[in-house]
């Protein structure tokens, strides 16, 4: 037991995260830009390397964002309960039940053409929609015999009428807003009801009564950072990592994932593997100047007259020194006293300065 | 047709050529009425229309350019070329043309194939039919039509197949022997396949064949043969099997300058620029030029040149002396070798005289050869066994070629295997086989050809037992063993091996050069400078990046940070900036000393301050 302890750990000097960035991109050459298609809501998160670049790019805004609202002991095995919850936090908005808003500028008028399929499929009646509005725009709304909604808007300036129906179109009439559609999921193994959502909103969503707060996950992991700090947007790092290689049938070591997510997560703030993010926070100017924008690094540091120490990797190479990993990681600390005269300093200094 | 748009209804343009020139209403019937008209002989053949129900628009085309494919004409569902048709074509009564001019056959262009129903049979022939086929192998090319049975193999190797086809060496042109075609190979024993097709035939390639019949086993050697990799029996290449030579021409030009000087043919003098050492011209004849039969290898003088001075001023110094002249010989180039085939003068149109001296050099199979067969499965030889290791048969025949079978079964090329089977059958009867696509069913040729095995006393489906030639030993599955046409592919190691220990380096980066004619070496790029930093080996790193590459020492300033130089005479080193004489030398690379050259042109001082 000792003996394979002692053969997994670490050695000092190992370039551990070359090796994590190799052990991520040969499999990661092998992905394939095809998607499988799954059913229902999980079909929009993107999956593959497409994903895997907005993951280690650390993009603000996922293309496919998935919440996963798995529910209480009340609500977890009743499926009624489950579909009330989900009714709740799916969003709706009024553009998907209203084909069009009718603009009438001398009387200071919108009329809302409702479509009434959409309408029933969500179980509503226009009497409702029209109350919704009502309440959240402080208007009066009338209804005809077509059902269709009669907005009076208080106005009669075209500009603030126009903006009103935009406003009106794009609100959220039931839901959470910013939550997505949102479906009920069943899990394979425990039987339990969960809602699946694809939107962000993670916030609101944890508020409404019968959802279990502490398993609430959202893929987007800048939401994670914001909602239960960076700890969780870590660990929602790796799992997503993990899962999207995965989903392709690559294994990858845990680790390898784990090192680049603390890259990316020890200063407190998400930083992606970008010249923006952790490539930015590199001490050695000819680093920083390797990596990209060549030019923009060198003239700063001119500028500034910053000093290079020659810590780095990228930096002795490119001069020609010996690297400092690996067995060029081991230096001699104490020189005997017969050599003590230095012969040629070879430790290097450099600075810039204007 | 009137072009009026009389009607109002929508208006479809009529484009000639690519231009409008007026617009009608009822596209369909106006095209069939050129249509017609181009086969009753009132419009020219050459004329091709189509309408574009999508752009809503006619176009009609008859400029030259367009590349055009004849049909059979169908009408109600019926061919034109009627069995009647077809006696007298036989009969030699009537030819081709007769059927284009009487609307039996016409030529289709790319636009109007759109819209047309083509029927790849006549038995395919529905009431929408168009046109038909005159053969079903019609729908390939010429290149695809010479390799036999194409329909029984994946689409992609038949793309490769048709690839191959055209590296294949063999005899490119009978009149080979005065031509001087910069780079040419010539097969020496090519032979006609043992399955050709109708457009090989008919296209007189098996006159000029490229390539042979090979005996092929189809086993593994040993795991000489894994992945792509053919064995060879050295017998067969010792007689012959895949030998080829290959020329080279070198050619040079006696150009004029301006100021009323040119380039002269001959053995530069020793006193011109550049002069090569007198053991370099030692092959060259009177005229400057290299005497036929002379072996040359790399650095050898071909063609003796002087040219002037590339500066006027140079030539202008004392009077009397002796002209200064330039030597812009031509030296055959690295890896290059051979024997010179022969040399001639000849003039160019502005009547200045140019030599063209070509090289022979005989190519006999090596390991790193390529060769295919015709169904995309390419190979390199790996090795080349003595015939005495080689498997060999009950009857003793020993293979030319061992094919490995894991190439199979991934890529799908049952024509291949078809040709073994048919090839054999062949070689029993003397009776050469037919391969052209779609002339029959793969099973129905399958069927013929083991019934001629059958009944020469072979397994019928082509297996022997096979005999271990190292042990005697008797393998124990029956191999499939048959005869394939194989091509020599221009790509030969002999022409592609080079290799570099030290050399020239570029002037700019002092780092070793790029490419195969610069003597060049194998770039350590990125990817791999990664490796060497994951395995956290620093000193092999640093001896790659450094010590091999652009290693440079440079005097650095211990007072001000800046280079310094070394003067020689004074034994002192000197710094051009603060003109301290205390310096230490460094090693950098070279590339790093030229960013700080560059740093400095921008005016910015860089410095190295040194600890210790």
């Amino acid at each position: 037991m000792s003996a394979k302890k002692e053969n997994l750990q670490i050695n000092p000097g190992e370039p551990v995260g070359a090796i994590a960035a190799q052990s991520i991109g040969e499999p990661g050459t092998q992905m394939v830009l095809r998607t499988f298609h799954f059913a229902g809501i999980a079909s929009a998160v993107t999956t593959g390397l497409p994903r895997v670049t907005e993951l280690l790019d650390a993009k603000k805004v996922p293309a496919g964002p998935l919440i996963t609202i798995y529910l209480n002991s009340e609500a977890k095995n009743n499926f009624a309960k489950a579909e009330e919850i989900t009714k709740k936090i799916s969003e709706i908005k009024a553009s998907e039940i209203v084909r069009r808003a009718v603009e009438n500028f001398s009387k200071g008028k919108i009329t809302l053409i409702v479509n009434e399929q959409a309408l029933k499929a969500v179980e509503m009646t226009s009497r409702q929609l029209a109350g919704i509005i009502k309440s959240k725009f402080s208007v009066d709304t009338d209804i005809d015999e077509e059902g269709n909604i009669e907005i009076s808007a208080h106005t009669k300036k075209l500009r603030e009428i126009r903006e009103l129906a935009v406003k009106i179109m794009k609100s959220t009439v039931r839901g959470i807003e910013g939550a997505g559609r949102a479906m009920i999921s069943q899990d394979q193994k425990t039987k339990e009801f969960f809602v699946m959502s694809a939107g962000t909103n993670v916030k609101d969503i944890m508020e409404l009564e019968g959802v279990d707060k502490s398993r609430i996950y959202s893929n987007d992991v800048f939401e994670m950072n914001r909602i239960f700090g960076i700890e969780a947007a870590r660990n929602g790092l790796i799992r997503e990592l993990l899962k999207t290689f995965e989903d392709q049938g690559i294994s990858i070591s845990v680790r390898h994932l784990q090192l680049i997510a603390d890259g990316m997560t020890f200063s407190g703030v998400i930083k992606g593997n970008s010249r923006r993010g952790i490539i930015a926070d590199k001490e050695s100017v000819f680093a920083r100047a390797a990596f990209e924008e060549t030019v923009k690094h060198l003239i700063n540091a001119a500028a500034f007259g910053e000093q290079d120490r020659l810590n780095g990797v990228t930096e002795n190479i490119l001069i020609g020194k010996q690297i400092p990993l690996g067995t060029g990681s081991i230096k001699l600390a104490v020189k005997s006293g017969k050599e003590a005269k230095p012969k040629e300093g070879k430790e290097g200094k450099e600075s810039k300065e204007k | 047709m009137a072009k009026s748009g009389a009607k109002a209804q929508e208006k479809v343009y009529v484009l000639l050529n690519g231009r409008i020139i007026g617009h009608i209403s009822e596209p369909e019937a106006f095209a069939n009425e050129i249509r017609q008209g181009r086969r009753n002989g009132v419009i020219s053949g050459e004329v091709n229309i189509s309408y574009d129900a999508k752009l809503n628009e006619i176009h009609i085309n008859a400029d030259r350019g367009r590349v055009r494919k004849p049909y059979i004409i169908v009408e109600n569902s019926k061919s034109k070329f009627t069995k009647e048709i077809q006696d007298r074509l036989e009969k030699k009564e009537i030819d081709f043309n007769y059927l284009t001019r009487n609307g039996i056959v016409e030529f289709l262009d790319a636009e109007e194939e759109e819209n047309a129903l083509v029927a790849f049979t006549e038995n395919d022939i529905t009431d929408k039919t168009t046109h038909l086929e005159i053969d079903p192998a019609g729908i390939y090319g010429f290149s695809v039509n010479s390799s036999p049975f194409p329909e029984n193999n994946a689409g992609p190797r038949v793309l490769t197949t048709a690839n191959y086809l055209k590296q294949a060496q063999g005899l490119y042109a009978s009149n080979f022997n005065v031509r001087y075609d910069s780079r040419a190979h010539l097969l020496f024993y090519p032979q006609k396949p043992m399955i050709t097709t109708t457009a090989y035939e008919s296209a007189g390639m098996a006159k000029r064949a490229s390539g042979q019949n090979f005996i092929v086993a189809s086993t593994t050697y040993y795991g000489y043969n894994m992945l792509d990799a053919i064995v060879v029996n050295k017998a067969a290449v010792d007689r012959g099997l895949g030998r080829s030579m290959f020329y080279k021409t070198y050619t040079d030009e006696e150009r004029r300058y301006a100021g009323g000087q040119k380039d002269i043919f001959k053995i530069p003098a020793a006193t011109s620029e550049g002069y090569l050492g007198e053991h370099a011209y030692s092959k060259l004849g009177e005229d400057g030029v290299i005497e036929p039969e002379f072996e040359v290898e790399e650095g050898d003088v071909l063609i003796g040149k002087t040219a002037p001075p590339r500066f006027l001023e140079e030539n202008l110094g004392a009077g009397g002396i002796e002209a200064k002249t330039r030597d812009d010989s031509s030296v055959l180039k690295a890896g290059d070798k051979g024997v010179v085939d022969s040399a001639i003068f000849t003039e160019t149109t502005g009547a200045t005289r140019v030599v063209k001296v070509r090289i022979r050099s005989l190519k006999i199979p090596e390991v790193g050869d390529k060769f295919a067969s015709r169904h995309g499965q390419k190979g390199v030889i790996a090795l080349i066994v003595p015939e005495e290791d080689m498997p060999f048969t009950e009857s003793g025949i020993i293979p030319d070629l061992l094919f490995n079978p894991e190439g199979t079964p991934s890529r799908m090329t049952q024509g291949h295997l078809l040709e073994m089977l048919g090839a054999k059958a062949v070689g029993l009867t003397g009776i050469r086989a037919d391969g052209t696509p779609f002339a029959a069913s793969g099973r129905k040729r399958m069927e013929e050809y083991e019934k001629v095995l059958d009944s020469h006393g072979y397994d019928k489906y082509g297996e022997e037992t096979l005999y271990d030639g190292i042990t005697g030993r008797p393998f124990k599955a029956k191999l499939f063993t048959g005869i394939a046409y194989y091509m020599k592919l221009y790509r030969m190691s002999s022409n592609l091996l080079q290799v570099r220990s030290r050399g020239s380096v570029q002037i700019l980066t002092h780092q070793p050069t790029e490419g195969k004619a610069r003597q060049g070496g194998l770039r350590f790029g990125e990817m791999e400078r990664d490796v060497l930093v994951a395995y956290g080996a620093s000193l092999l790193l640093k001896e790659r990046m450094l010590d091999q590459s652009d290693k440079a020492q440079v005097y650095i300033c211990t007072e001000c940070g800046s280079t310094a130089y070394y003067d020689y005479a004074k034994h002192i080193s000197i710094c051009p900036i603060c003109h301290s004489n205390k310096s230490v030398t460094m090693e950098i690379s070279y590339a790093f000393k030229l960013l700080l050259d560059e740093i400095k042109s921008l005016h910015i001082d860089p410095s190295i301050s040194i600890s210790r």
